[in-house]
């Protein structure tokens, strides 16, 4: 006979499917005793301690409000968020997806506008000039708003106790940290021959098939090309990606690979992922990586500070272009599905105030928008400290959409093989031709923005690629966008 | 010569020549016979119901996605004919693909059908100890997910791939360290050593049922004429399992077009898509980038090449029961 019945069967069953009803990521509800929770979607790892203590701050500030909170897989948050859009089941404040384009965003109803609550008033709290149409508003309607203070987002990263046994030191015994990209030769080359085999010069994981291009992001910057790897835009100074045609990326790859002929670089450097990387660094594995702030909070949880940082190694001493950024900014945003708009909008106030800018910085997760918030007094890890000397390397860079609206509509369709796969190419061997390769990807990059603005202009959008163009900018000065 | 005649025999309707047969007793209407069979349709009904909703309907559902390209926001609207087609057969990465897939697929199943057959002989021998515990054990990796699988993989290649680098270096078997997912053909080589693993159980149990249906008196009738073991399996079990044995074979091949799990993880195509197959390729075009690389997905074109995917694969096991039914054909024409 079997040891459970059929009414008990159904019973449980029926249970088990309540329960995982329950269980389900619903929008907003309110319960009996009036507490209302707030459906919350977000990608933070590193920054998790952090947001978990904005949680607790705001639910003890507001007891009727309950965030329940959702991390979701980093690499896959675009399509986790499109398809909870497109199954009715989307949270009702969530962290901005880097996909689809934000206006297309807003126009497939997933945002909702702020305006009447973020008044005049309250926008005032914010540095002037941080809401423009393309960045965090959209027709006019504010739909975000900044958050994080500007710096380098990358750097690169300096295993102190490696560079002093390889006696890459300054005369007062602290570790010479590398200026150019000859230091950064010479001290992989010292560190690999004097470790006995037993480290490597440089280290990265690029297992998701993104950190090689970090190199090249930070590589080529300081040699003078202003667009970097280029998500964020072409050369705005011509308007086109210029991988082919600008020798600094071919000149920082043959340094790459001549790095890697010569056995600097940690061998399985293509297997591991960045989060290992980060744990090989930390265990003296090589003695330079390429990583952002998100490093830090993560090192320091396993009290691991024997460390330095710099930013932008240029072929000579000096940065020829440096990191931008445009003014204003988006991290979070209310969903438009939000059953609990105010409560919502409670939160996104909460975490765009001075005082959860200020302990975003002391837990040294970044800077932030707000100048008073960046109390440096505050700040006790040397390390954040370095992060934050280099601020004076962000600059605000031109955004084609301020001086024209309509650009917003221009959605750039994707290439492939983009440059991380190129990179991967070149440096596995698959690809032998490095200019042609570049000079390739150079074509495919500016057909696609072509592309883009014939179908933006076969829509109505009064755009051109001229619109791209900013011959007055000079990547080393800040630039001041003026709407046309 | 086959000691044993092992073909079955012509059945008595099949030639003019043979001896004549009743007519067959007229057949029920359609109505009654349905409804005499009413459980079973009952039986299947669940059944059919997924396979309509969760892959009959997506098939054709997904269809007009392939006249679009459209990024899987809101509704298609930008109609492009057949163009995702055309792009889709100019794509040298669709294609290098295709080639990664099909030298996966014929790895994996003849090394993994030879050593499931041999597993399965042993396991089949009544007088080995604790066969249950062995077939549990071989068993295991199928029920395992491959994303699992593949996580582990990575783990262990990036945690002790340092270590396996050292005892070869020390062995003089490599000059310099591998960088194991970094090498197209060693991670390709990877993937393979990995999928062959993850699903022999399957090959393994099927050849077990296979093995199981032989009759013993005619093993026994074979070593009474004084066959050895090789002669036994040669002349006895390889024909007596042949029509199992096709059905292996065609599963298997099946199984190994769609591999995709496994690559995803390990590799997600890479480095450069030198291990990128069918699936991973359609999935990166539906699903674009990551955050870190961010890119428009293409809905419309990911649909396009499933849709020739599936074609292509429609013509393989076309081709495949072609060959087998010809090959058929000529043994009985040598038999007779």
């Amino acid at each position: 006979m079997s040891p459970i019945s059929r009414r008990g069967f159904l019973t449980a069953s029926a249970a088990l499917g309540g329960g995982l009803t329950a269980c389900s990521s619903s929008s907003a509800k309110s319960t009996p005793s009036g507490t209302r929770t707030v459906t919350h979607w977000d990608w933070f790892v590193s920054q998790e301690p952090w947001i978990k203590n904005e949680i607790a701050v705001f639910e003890k500030a507001n007891p009727k409000i309950r965030i329940k909170r959702t991390v979701q897989v980093s690499d896959k948050y675009p399509d986790l968020i499109n398809l909870a859009f497109r199954g009715g089941d989307a949270p009702d404040f969530f962290q901005i997806p880097s996909t689809p384009a934000f206006p297309d965003q807003v126009a497939q109803g997933w945002l909702e506008p702020l305006d009447a609550r973020a008044t005049a008033a309250w926008q005032s709290r914010f540095p002037q000039g941080s809401f423009f149409n393309g960045v965090d508003m959209v027709d006019g309607k504010v739909y975000s708003a900044p958050f994080g203070g500007a710096a380098p987002w990358l750097q690169l990263y300096i295993h102190n106790g490696l560079f002093k046994q390889a006696g890459i030191t300054n005369p007062d015994g602290s570790v010479k940290l590398p200026r150019t990209w000859d230091d950064v030769t010479l001290a992989a080359e010292a560190i690999t021959k004097k470790s006995g085999g037993k480290a490597h010069g440089i280290g990265f994981g690029n297992a998701q098939n993104a950190t090689l291009t970090w190199w090249i992001e930070l590589f080529v910057r300081g040699a003078g090309s202003p667009a970097g790897y280029g998500t964020d835009g072409p050369d705005y100074r011509v308007g086109k990606w210029t991988f082919g045609s600008d020798r600094n990326y071919a000149d920082f790859l043959t340094l790459l690979l001549e790095w890697k002929k010569k056995g600097y670089i940690y061998p399985s450097a293509m297997s591991i992922g960045d989060e290992q990387a980060r744990a090989f660094f930390e265990r003296g594995k090589f003695g330079i990586t390429v990583g952002g702030v998100w490093n830090q909070p993560t090192w320091a949880e396993h009290h691991f500070s024997d460390y330095s940082l710099t930013t932008l190694p240029s072929p000579t001493t000096t940065p020829k272009a440096f990191f931008y950024y445009p003014p204003g900014g988006r991290v979070f945003g209310v969903s438009k599905a939000a059953a609990l708009t105010d409560e919502a909008w409670a939160w996104f106030d909460h975490l765009h105030s001075v005082e959860a800018g200020r302990r975003w910085v002391e837990a040294g997760q970044g800077l932030s928008v707000f100048p008073r918030a960046n109390d440096q007094a505050k700040i006790t890890s040397p390390q954040f400290q370095q992060y934050v000397d280099t601020r004076r390397y962000a600059l605000p860079w031109p955004v084609p959409a301020i001086r024209n609206p309509e650009v917003s509509q221009v959605v750039v369709p994707a290439v492939k093989p983009d440059l991380p796969d190129v990179t991967a190419g070149l440096y596995t061997g698959q690809l032998k031709d490095m200019g042609a390769a570049l000079s390739a990807l150079e074509d495919r990059r500016n057909k696609a923005l072509a592309d883009g603005v014939k179908a933006a202009q076969a829509k109505g959008a009064k755009v051109g690629l001229a619109d791209y163009v900013f011959a007055d900018w000079d990547p080393t000065k800040p630039y001041v966008n003026k709407p046309a | 010569m086959p000691l044993v005649d092992t073909a079955p025999s012509p059945p008595a309707h099949r030639g003019g020549s043979g001896p004549a047969t009743a007519a067959p007793p007229p057949k029920a209407p359609l109505r009654t016979r349905l409804w005499a069979a009413r459980w079973s349709y009952l039986y299947i009904l669940p059944l059919l119901a997924l396979l309509l909703t969760f892959v009959v309907y997506p098939i054709f559902g997904s269809l007009v996605y392939t006249f679009y390209r459209w990024n899987g926001i809101g509704e298609p609207s930008d109609f492009v004919g057949l163009d995702n087609f055309r792009q889709i057969a100019h794509d040298s990465i669709f294609w290098d693909s295709v080639a990664h897939t099909f030298v996966y697929a014929i790895v994996v199943v003849p090394v993994q059908l030879v050593i499931a057959l041999a597993l399965a002989l042993v396991l089949n021998n009544k007088k080995l100890r604790f066969s249950a515990f062995y077939r549990t054990l071989f068993f295991l990796p199928v029920v395992t997910s491959p994303a699992v699988v593949g996580v582990v993989v990575q783990l262990m290649l990036s945690n002790f791939g340092d270590t396996f680098n050292s005892w070869l270096l020390d062995a003089h078997i490599i000059d310099t360290p591998v960088d194991w997912l970094g090498n197209p053909r060693i991670a390709m080589g990877i993937i393979i050593l990995v999928g062959i693993w993850q699903t022999l159980g399957y090959n393994l149990v099927y050849f077990l049922a296979g093995l199981q249906t032989i009759p013993e008196e005619i093993n026994e009738a074979a070593r009474i004429d004084g066959a050895g073991p090789v002669r036994t399996f040669l002349h006895i079990t390889v024909p007596m399992l042949r029509s199992v044995g096709l059905m292996i074979v065609i599963l298997a091949f099946i199984g190994s077009f769609q591999v995709f799990d496994l690559v995803q993880v390990l590799t997600n195509g890479g480095p450069y898509f030198g291990t990128e197959v069918v699936n991973t390729y359609i999935y990166h075009l539906a699903f674009g980038g990551n955050q870190a690389a961010a890119t428009q997905p293409d809905v419309g074109l990911a649909s396009a090449a499933s849709f020739f995917y599936g074609l292509l694969l429609i013509g393989f096991s076309v081709l495949q029961v072609l060959i087998f039914r010809s090959i058929a054909k000529r043994r009985a024409a040598g038999r007779g």
